[in-house]
């Protein structure tokens, strides 16, 4: 009986005395990332984060610019019906908000982190300011409002501040390429806010030939793939086309040998794998800009500066200067000048030209946006404007030209108390 | 070098196995020297009404220890019977105990026969799930269901989800795809979580199995649906001829003493066990079809514009995909047939998908050893082309008793389970997404010559899964100890290919993965049985329990190869690996003490506390209470005996449900870009975060009525789960875009279960007995603890007041009204789960022991999206759903439309909101119909008796007719371990006709 209970006891004991303590393999816990081992892949990480934010922003937005016309599938890697529609409404933009504000959070903490660790090297430091100040310049060309770390709604100005800050401490840090990437994106973002004379000086120094880029990956699974490249192929989804845009008509194809080069599309007799609601099965003639979904999107470069000079010239009232550097870059790449007579066909031919230059780059929404907001002159053409029906002209019924901040933050920020922008 | 578990075994070679088990088996069979002063006795136990040889039946000397089981024939024999006189008794689950006073001579044998009775209400019964070590059912205050297989199941059951469907009060056994192998999602009284798995604990022969689905056969990078988009379950690899009887408990008042993890109910299988004799063998021979129910409109219906049939001569009613679906071909005849394409030649060539199984077992022993060995194989067709299962599964199940008091059972089962699928659910790879969209599919082509080449990718699967448990029971005395270590491995290798050349990866695609699932339990029960003052009984039990599991996951992954043939991972152009691991483990005590008070009063009061490694670190330790009581009314003096049996009961008791492996703890992905290492913000982490509790209380009565001929179990009971694990949306521009599990919620489950069993008549030749069972559940969120109502899929939302889930959508308000919709936002629909769940039953006996069976059930309450036709309409695919409306536009103008016609399937109004269906239906589960073959013809193949049965399963089908295509049981893309139901483009499960003839020698 004694002998009974001892063994009950013992049994007890080594049942319940073996170890609850599990530390699994794989993710990284945080105070890992307070090492100085850390700090490339923590820079690293703040790019990738950034490049999982363009391309769902650019995406979308190329398609309610339309740089870009739906053809195929809604799902996955579709066009949805609202933003095929034109719409952007705040219950469709969770993923886009959500990592754009994880790329700009995690830029910001990243950068603290590595602060308080101490840089290893200077040049990591300021490669995370140049992405950190991507995140915000995405932010700011394309969100309706601003909100940062749960706070209330703010100007989108805020974004601007921000990216302008980052992208300073880039240009000091950093040097060759990574300090001319910082100058030539705090150009854009001073063109942005209207501080002409702040972005020509930032652009001056920018060759036409530079470009920086957001590089994307081929094997590495859907978040790291160059999106617009993806959804487009037959793979199977066909879910755009440059057919129905305005670019169909002077991009290079084969239908068009001489067309813009800088427009590239392949013309085919095959259609998207659905109808889209306004006009049946559309023919799907994919963009050829981007040859793989490892194709890298340029987020800044010589020929935007060219067209920021050029812009800042027709701000001034020289709409002759402002052609000459358009028609410049025109001859660089091969193709036909184009004429204006006075401002607001400058103004309208510049519209086009940076539609080309930028085509697919995620910078189209902003620049509606900027010049919607400033009234500027010249028109845009009329296949990238709302036509207010879904049966004629671009199709589509409104065109909404920013990201309202998304349900999903008005439903947890208790700062926001309602749908904004 | 790691050698896969089943050439392990295959290295030892299967016949080995096999023969040394029969060996060890038939050794411990043989006769031993007769002792001249000892007898035996021998016999055959039958159903007194029915005078069918009844197995298991325990035939023991009253207050000898020395007793056995009967075999399938129904015979017994007890050896070595020291000469004397005895009070013999024969005992079973569902039968009244029988006691005969017998005299054994020296030397001698004597033969005693018994006839048992079947009893309404077994209170003497033996259960053990639930309860700390085995308890008779008047002791247990819980509700608790035994379903003993040779009484409820007439012929062979298909697999277990078909057992357990529709004969458990408030179980719900839904089967998700017409995939091979596919597992079944099993609710017990609706969902005590939003956010943890609702899938009950399962045990086999007291071992813990993983309960959870095995992976989806998917590669790890891009579309995660390139897959057929359904799970096998672990339950798929038990023999159901294996099985003696299940146990099921289904609430937290009931499964306390399974701690954390347990709050959804547990089922309990156990397999059988040798009898006391010479070896019986029992074999079993099974050949069936498996056709699709229609699961579309009648092509009648269709709009003048359509013609009869797809260009490949598919129908409305099969949702174009009858071309490749077995037993619904084209004729051969048909002009619309292409050259290489499969048809029906009217030549019974395609009846359907052909079953074969074939089974084998034996069992007997002596005293001191008893075996049951067994071995069975499956080879099945699926209704689709690809789909295809062979199965083996072996089990050797052994009791040896060294010592007078102690026992060893040594019970294991090794399966090998090989898979083929068809790419199927929301695919776009997939032959059924591009056969239901038609002309408007990935291809622009619903000729057979385009969607076939589909039929290229090759999703294969191996599952080997061995269950293995050994426990040790020593008694001494007063005091009982019990030690058991249980192991279940299941390793599985998902090969999946689109070959170069392949019509939407012309380059090719391959992904193999392995992954390894293992539970180790050790589990220790001690338990004395004393007497306390004023006449009062008392056990008191203690222990403790460890649970592991372990799950490890590595996938090569290989894209852009060469060229044609068959490659592996390493000739492809781009090659990458992953790995998974994540390892949890539980530790629990716990002590309870039952007391009897004349043996119809009963309390048992206990509590178990548990840690477990995914605790947060400031959370500590969980403890779980219960009590419980019982009253046999019906043994008061008071009592007429005229009324019946009734046994009163009322539990109470708490359960949890962990959270995962990672969720207490803050962390980041090691995510990489471009070959390099990168970091990204992955989860919040929450060092207070615990496991959530459900309490319950269920009270109710069990009786038999009417000379034992009514059966009445009703139970009513309140689930509150509190301190739930809600996801708590994370404010985005917090840099964390994922939810965090958090212990705030609170939500309820009330209902009650209601089960009827009434034997009409009875005598030696004629019966007839009916039944059903009721249940109904009423679920609502009580609290969100403040935090943001949120969505876990398919519309299904978590919201304040509402059913957990709730299908909360936006929706038509003039849905009679030929006029353009109305839009109401966010309107409730209903619950997602089914509020009603009834089933009824009916067995006939006929002469020669003819017997005739059918089972029904029926579920209603629940909404849900009929994915597939939200992803049509907004293609504008031409969807058969709405072929009446399209007749409609079509012969009368859009005028005519109602505006809930509009909103489903005008392109123009779509939203998926408007895809939202109700998910009632009413099946017949099951028509069987058995006869004895003649045992002059049985004696012939040298059998003592032989059954052939005749089976229908699934084949009649009611839905609400709202639901115009598909199925309701059809689920999503993840298979059955979804919180939410919702459709997905699958072929819905099919009906299953069989013949089956069981030998006994």
């Amino acid at each position: 009986m004694r002998s009974g209970r001892l063994l009950a006891l013992l049994l007890i004991g080594a049942t319940t005395a073996c170890s609850i303590e599990v530390v699994n393999p794989g993710r990284v816990q945080e105070e890992f990332l307070l090492e100085v081992e850390a700090q490339e892949a923590i820079v690293k990480g703040i790019g990738r984060a950034v490049a999982e934010a363009q391309n769902y922003v650019g995406y979308t937005g190329a398609a309610v610019t339309r740089e870009i016309h739906p053809s195929g599938s809604t799902g996955s890697f579709g066009i949805q019906v609202e933003w095929q529609n034109g719409e952007l409404d705040y219950e469709t933009v969770n993923t886009h908000w959500n990592l754009s504000q994880r790329a700009r959070w995690w830029g910001d903490d990243g950068i603290a982190k590595i602060m308080e660790t101490g840089a290893e090297e200077q040049s990591l430091l300021a490669e995370a300011y140049l992405w950190t100040g991507y995140a915000y310049r995405l932010l700011g060309e394309n969100f309706c409002m601003a909100v940062i770390d749960g706070g209330a709604a703010q100007d989108r100005s805020v974004y601007y501040d921000r990216a302008m800050d980052r992208f300073t401490q880039a240009a000091s840090l950093g040097s060759g390429d990574l300090a001319m990437a910082a100058m030539a994106a705090r150009a854009s973002v001073k063109a942005f806010t209207g501080d002409w004379s702040g972005a020509v000086a930032d652009a001056a120094g920018i060759p036409d030939d530079f470009v920086w880029n957001m590089p994307y990956f081929a094997t590495e699974g859907n978040a790291t793939r160059n999106r617009i490249q993806f959804a487009a192929q037959n793979e199977p989804y066909k879910a755009h086309t440059v057919k129905f845009t305005k670019y169909e008509d002077y991009g290079l194809s084969d239908n068009n040998p001489e067309g813009d080069p800088r427009i590239p599309f392949r013309v085919t007799d095959e259609t998207g794998d659905a109808a889209v609601q306004c006009c049946g099965q559309v023919l799907w003639w994919p963009q050829t800009k981007y040859e793989d979904s490892g194709s890298d999107i340029p987020l800044s470069k010589g020929t935007e500066m060219r067209l920021i000079e050029a812009e800042a010239m027709l701000v001034g009232g020289d709409w002759q200067g402002a052609m000459a550097k358009i028609n410049a870059l025109r001859s660089a790449a091969g193709v036909e000048d184009v004429m204006a007579t006075n401002t607001a066909e400058a103004w309208t031919a510049l519209k086009r030209e940076r539609g080309i230059a930028l085509w697919l780059e995620g910078r189209r929404l902003g620049d509606f946006f900027r010049w919607n907001r400033d009234n500027t002159p010249g028109d845009r053409h009329p296949l990238e404007v709302a036509s207010g029906s879904q049966f004629e002209g671009s199709h589509l019924i409104q065109q909404d030209l920013c990201f309202p901040i998304s349900r999903g933050e008005v439903d947890t920020n208790p700062n926001i108390s309602g749908p904004t922008g | 070098m790691r050698i896969r578990l089943s050439e392990n075994i295959r290295a030892l070679g299967i016949g080995t196995f096999l023969a040394g088990a029969i060996v060890l088996a038939a050794t411990a069979a043989a006769p031993q020297a007769a002792r001249a002063q000892e007898g035996s006795i021998t016999g055959r136990v039958t159903d007194a009404a029915s005078q069918r040889p009844i197995s298991s039946v325990q035939v023991h000397l009253v207050g000898t220890g020395m007793g056995t089981l009967s075999r399938d024939n129904g015979r017994y024999i007890i050896l070595n019977v020291p000469a004397g006189e005895y009070t013999l008794r024969a005992e079973r689950i569902g039968y009244t105990a029988v006691e005969m006073q017998v005299t054994v001579a020296e030397g001698g044998t004597l033969q005693q026969d018994f006839e048992l009775a079947q009893q309404a209400l077994g209170l003497d019964e033996i259960v053990v799930t639930g309860t700390a070590g085995a308890a008779r059912r008047r002791e247990v205050g819980n509700s608790i269901t035994q379903l003993n297989i040779e009484e409820e199941v007439i012929g062979p059951p298909v697999n277990v989800d078909a057992i357990l469907q529709g004969r458990v009060p408030g179980m719900s056994v839904t089967q998700s795809s017409a995939s091979v192998g596919g597992g079944a999602m099993i609710r017990l009284r609706g969902n005590v979580s939003m956010t943890q798995s609702n899938q009950p604990l399962i045990y086999v022969d007291g071992v813990r199995v993983r309960s959870e689905g095995f992976a989806k056969n998917v590669p790890p990078i891009g579309y995660s649906g390139r897959s057929n988009n359904d799970v096998s379950s672990p339950l798929n690899s038990i023999n159901p001829q294996d099985i003696e009887r299940v146990e099921v408990i289904k609430g937290a008042a009931a499964t306390t003493l399974y701690g954390t993890e347990a709050s959804a109910g547990v089922i309990q299988i156990f397999t059988k066990r040798g009898s006391v004799g010479k070896a019986t063998w029992s074999g079993q021979l099974e050949q069936g079809l498996a056709r699709n129910l229609t699961f579309g409109p009648d092509p009648s219906l269709r709009p003048p514009s359509e013609n009869p049939t797809s260009l490949s001569g598919g129908r409305s009613d099969f949702l174009f995909i009858n071309p490749w679906l077995h037993g619904h071909k084209p004729a051969c005849d048909d002009p619309i047939v292409v050259e290489g394409q499969p048809c029906d030649s009217g030549l019974f060539n395609d009846l359907g998908a052909q079953q074969q199984k074939f089974a084998l077992n034996v069992g007997g022993g002596g005293e001191d050893v008893r075996y049951f060995v067994s071995g069975s194989y499956e080879n099945d067709d699926g209704v689709l082309p690809n789909d295809k299962e062979k199965k083996v599964i072996l089990r050797g199940n052994f009791t040896f008793n060294p010592l007078e008091n102690l026992q060893l059972q040594w019970n294991s089962s090794y399966t090998n389970d090989d898979l083929a699928h068809t790419a199927g659910g929301n695919n776009a790879h997939g032959m059924t997404l591009n056969t239901f969209r038609r002309d408007r599919n990935y291809l622009n082509d619903e000729s057979f010559n385009a969607i076939n080449p589909f039929l290229n990718q090759e999703i294969t699967t191996q599952i080997d899964h061995v269950i293995t448990g050994l426990t040790a029971t020593h008694t001494m005395g007063m005091v009982t100890n019990r030690l058991s270590v249980g192991y279940d491995l299941a390793q599985q290798d998902n090969r999946n290919l689109r070959p170069f050349g392949f019509i939407r990866a012309p380059t090719g695609i391959l992904s193999t993965s392995r992954f390894e699932f293992n539970t180790l339990t050790v589990d220790y029960l001690g338990s004395v049985t004393f007497d306390l003052p004023m006449g009062v009984g008392s056990q008191l039990s203690f222990g403790g329990q460890s649970v592991t599991e372990r799950r490890e996951l590595t996938t090569a992954y290989g894209d852009n190869f060469p060229g044609p043939g068959d490659p592996d991972v390493d000739n492809a152009g781009n090659t990458l690996g992953f790995e998974d691991r994540t390892r949890v483990v539980n530790a629990g005590v716990f002590v309870s003490n039952r007391f009897d008070f004349a043996d119809k009063y009963f309390v048992e009061v206990g509590a178990r506390v548990d840690g477990n490694s995914a605790f947060g670190d400031d959370f500590g330790f969980q403890t779980y209470p219960k009590i419980n009581g019982s009253y046999i009314i019906s043994d008061e003096d008071f009592w007429n005996d005229a009324w019946g049996s009734v046994k009163l009961r009322a539990a109470w008791g708490h359960a949890g449900r962990a959270p995962g492996a990672f969720d207490a703890v803050r962390t980041f992905a090691a995510a990489g870009w471009g070959g390099v290492p990168a970091f990204l913000p992955s989860n919040v982490g929450n060092a207070e975060i615990g496991p959530e509790t459900t309490e319950e209380i269920e009270a109710g009565f069990e009786g038999s009525f009417i000379d034992d001929r009514l059966a009445v179990d009703f139970t009513y009971f309140m689930q509150t789960t509190f301190d739930a694990l809600f996801s708590v949306r994370q404010t985005p521009s917090l840099g964390f875009t994922s939810s965090q599990l958090a212990n705030v919620g609170e939500l309820s489950n009330d209902g009650m279960e209601l089960g009827l069993n009434y034997s009409i008549f009875r005598n030696d030749t004629w019966s007839w007995d009916v039944g059903g069972t009721l249940s109904l559940t009423d679920s609502e969120i009580i609290s969100l603890g403040g935090s943001p109502e949120f969505s876990i899929g398919g519309f299904g939302w978590v919201v304040e007041g509402q059913p957990a889930p709730v299908i909360r959508a936006d929706r038509v308000s003039n849905p009679d009204a030929h006029a353009d919709p109305i839009i109401v936002q966010d309107s409730v629909f209903g619950p997602n789960q089914a509020t009603t769940i009834a089933g009824f039953h009916t067995t006939v006996g006929l002469p020669y022991s003819v017997l005739l069976t059918a089972r029904g059930e029926y579920q209603g309450g629940a909404w849900m999206l009929n994915g597939p036709q939200a992803a049509a309409t907004r293609r504008s695919v031409r969807w058969a759903g709405c072929f009446e409306a399209y007749n409609t536009e079509e012969t009368q103008g859009y005028e005519a439309l109602t505006a809930e016609e509009r909103a489903r399937c005008d392109v123009a109004w779509y939203q998926s909101d408007f895809a939202i269906q109700p998910a009632d239906f009413f099946k017949i589960r099951e028509v069987s119909a058995q006869a004895p073959l003649p045992d002059s013809w049985a004696a012939m193949a040298g059998a003592a008796r032989a059954n052939v049965t005749l089976s229908a399963r699934n084949f009649f089908r009611w839905v609400d007719p709202l639901m115009r295509t598909l199925d309701p049981e059809v689920g999503g893309n993840v298979g059955y371990n979804t919180r939410v139901r919702s459709m997905s483009e699958h072929v819905p499960p099919p009906a299953f006709y069989t013949i089956s003839m069981q030998v006994v020698f």
